[in-house]
């Protein structure tokens, strides 16, 4: 336990640092289109997804490298405050095409990507190490 | 913006992931319940993300206590990822209305405190 939580804070600290990094690059004001989280959540969901897909059912994988990784990295690069936060902002300042627009691209492609991601990440578990994985094992 | 503030939104990320993760583990993912855990978490930090932007239009709060607060705290402690995630996989394991209800029951309530806590503050 101590481990995973160590493993979970490191995670933290690069996940925050990754998303910062985007959204230095893309910035956006309160009613603007949040481009960068737009991005950070889709290819967040992506990659969480091919972990899960591939990693996750790897037998005796440690339980803080999943930890680390998993809720550490990617749940704390990706962010679900900031897209209500957006939507509430972009309304308060008329923009409430774009807020729906930008809600419902979110929920759209993140739902995508997490699932292209999970097929994807089981399919290359199976071509990386055939035989290990027992066939309809669920996710 | 400053390399404190910086290392402060960083430092609030890390823990907010943290408090996240130790809440997902006390409210594991079982069959017959929504994933609770990242529900809790997204609300909870949907909630304080209003409430900081209600504040913020007020000035209230500085530019640098709302970076903190919204990139580190709210971010940290919320997930999209795992979201979409056990969202698919509730759907890919057959329990359609789990995983419809998991989105609905997240974008509404996150909707709700959200607008609610803005409005009441600003």
């Amino acid at each position: 336990m101590p481990r995973d939580l160590a493993a979970v804070f490191v995670g933290g600290l690069i996940g925050t640092a990754l998303r910062l990094s985007i959204d230095a690059a893309l910035p956006h004001s309160g009613g603007q289109f949040p481009w960068s989280t737009l991005i950070i959540n889709v290819l967040g969901a992506l990659v969480l997804g091919l972990l899960v897909g591939m990693l996750w059912k790897r037998p005796g994988l440690p339980h803080w490298v999943r930890a680390g990784l998993g809720a550490g990295v990617l749940g704390s690069f990706t962010t679900f405050s900031a897209v209500m936060v957006s939507v509430v902002g972009m309304g308060a300042a008329d923009a409430v095409g774009p807020a729906s627009v930008y809600l419902v691209a979110s929920l759209v492609l993140g739902l995508a990507a997490a699932f292209a991601g999970l097929r994807l990440g089981s399919t290359l578990a199976h071509l990386m190490m055939p035989g290990e994985i027992q066939e309809g094992d669920t996710l | 913006m400053t390399p404190l503030v910086v290392i402060a939104t960083l430092l609030c990320g890390a823990i907010g992931a943290v408090i996240r993760y130790l809440v997902t583990k006390a409210l594991p993912v079982v069959p017959g319940h929504l994933p609770r855990g990242v529900l809790i978490v997204n609300v909870v930090g949907s909630l304080v993300g209003g409430l900081t932007l209600g504040l913020a239009e007020r000035a209230a709060v500085s530019p640098e206590w709302q970076f903190v607060i919204l990139s580190g705290v709210c971010a940290g402690l919320t997930t999209f990822s795992t979201w979409t995630v056990e969202t698919i996989e509730l759907a890919e394991g057959g329990r359609w209305r789990a995983a419809v209800l998991n989105i609905a029951v997240t974008l509404a309530l996150g909707f709700a405190v959200t607008l609610g806590a803005y409005l009441s503050v600003r």
